[in-house]
């Protein structure tokens, strides 16, 4: 196996939810960087209305 | 026998640090070398690229890889965990791509299976196609026909027959069976 097939394999992996079960056994408080993690990332990020944003920085300056 | 494999002992004689990936890692811990691929990424002139790669369709696989042998060849982090990373990595770029509104493809998808389409459907479902089975069997003997009249090494049909004798001599060129001379 190359290492651009590993590269993908691990890719399908996480994109299928499969968690690093060894490797989180490592750490006593788990994982932070978990599917979880980037699932709320990608709903702060795509959900955040960019004019509230902009009211809230100019809140702020004020 | 010559075998091609370095001299036993070899290992202790070579230079080692050569090369920063003989030297243990500097980040061996999953969520620091993840942490470290972030701020890597979000760096203005590395984002640029991958926005400038994805705009070029390459696939966020290819750019992961491509990202993680920078960082293996220069020792920051060890190919183990670079591959136990390319999940993070890839889905952090997948996400900054949606969020900017690149179109992206990861190139993880199988290309070797078959697409469904709505006749392959129709088939596996044993559903009649909107043709009719008689045209089908016409239009197969009619090409079947014309195949073996039409072509050069078709079968001669009934009406062309056998060439005669003086035809096919005609055709050779009008040359006709010399009898050999007597040699003397």
């Amino acid at each position: 196996m190359t290492f651009d097939e590993a590269v993908k394999k691990s890719i399908k992996q996480f994109m299928a939810g499969k968690l690093l079960t060894e490797t989180a056994k490592l750490k006593e408080d788990g994982i932070f960087y978990s599917p979880e993690f980037f699932d709320d990332l990608e709903e702060e990020l795509l959900n955040e209305d960019p004019d509230i944003e902009v009211e809230k920085e100019l809140e702020d300056e004020d | 026998m010559k075998i091609d494999a370095p001299i036993p002992g070899a290992n202790y004689l070579a230079d080692t640090r050569n090369y920063a990936w003989h030297r243990p890692p500097d980040i061996m811990d999953y969520d620091e070398a993840v942490g470290y691929m972030i701020d890597h990424i979000d760096e203005p002139e590395k984002k640029e690229l991958i926005f400038a790669m994805l705009g070029i369709d390459a696939h966020i696989t290819t750019i992961v890889t491509t990202l993680l042998l920078q960082v293996v060849s220069r020792g920051k982090i060890g190919i183990d965990l670079a591959i136990l990373i390319a999940g993070p990595l890839a889905r952090y770029i997948e996400i900054a791509a949606k969020d900017v509104g690149i179109d992206y493809e990861l190139g993880i998808e199988n290309k070797d299976r078959v697409a469904i389409t709505p006749t392959l459907l129709k088939l596996s479902l044993g559903m009649a196609l909107d043709v009719d089975e008689e045209d089908v069997q016409n239009a197969v003997q009619d090409t079947v026909q014309e195949a073996a009249t039409e072509s050069l090494m078709g079968m001669p049909t009934e009406q062309a027959g056998v060439a005669s004798a003086e035809e096919q001599s005609a055709m050779l060129g009008g040359m006709t069976e010399e009898e050999p001379e007597d040699e003397l």
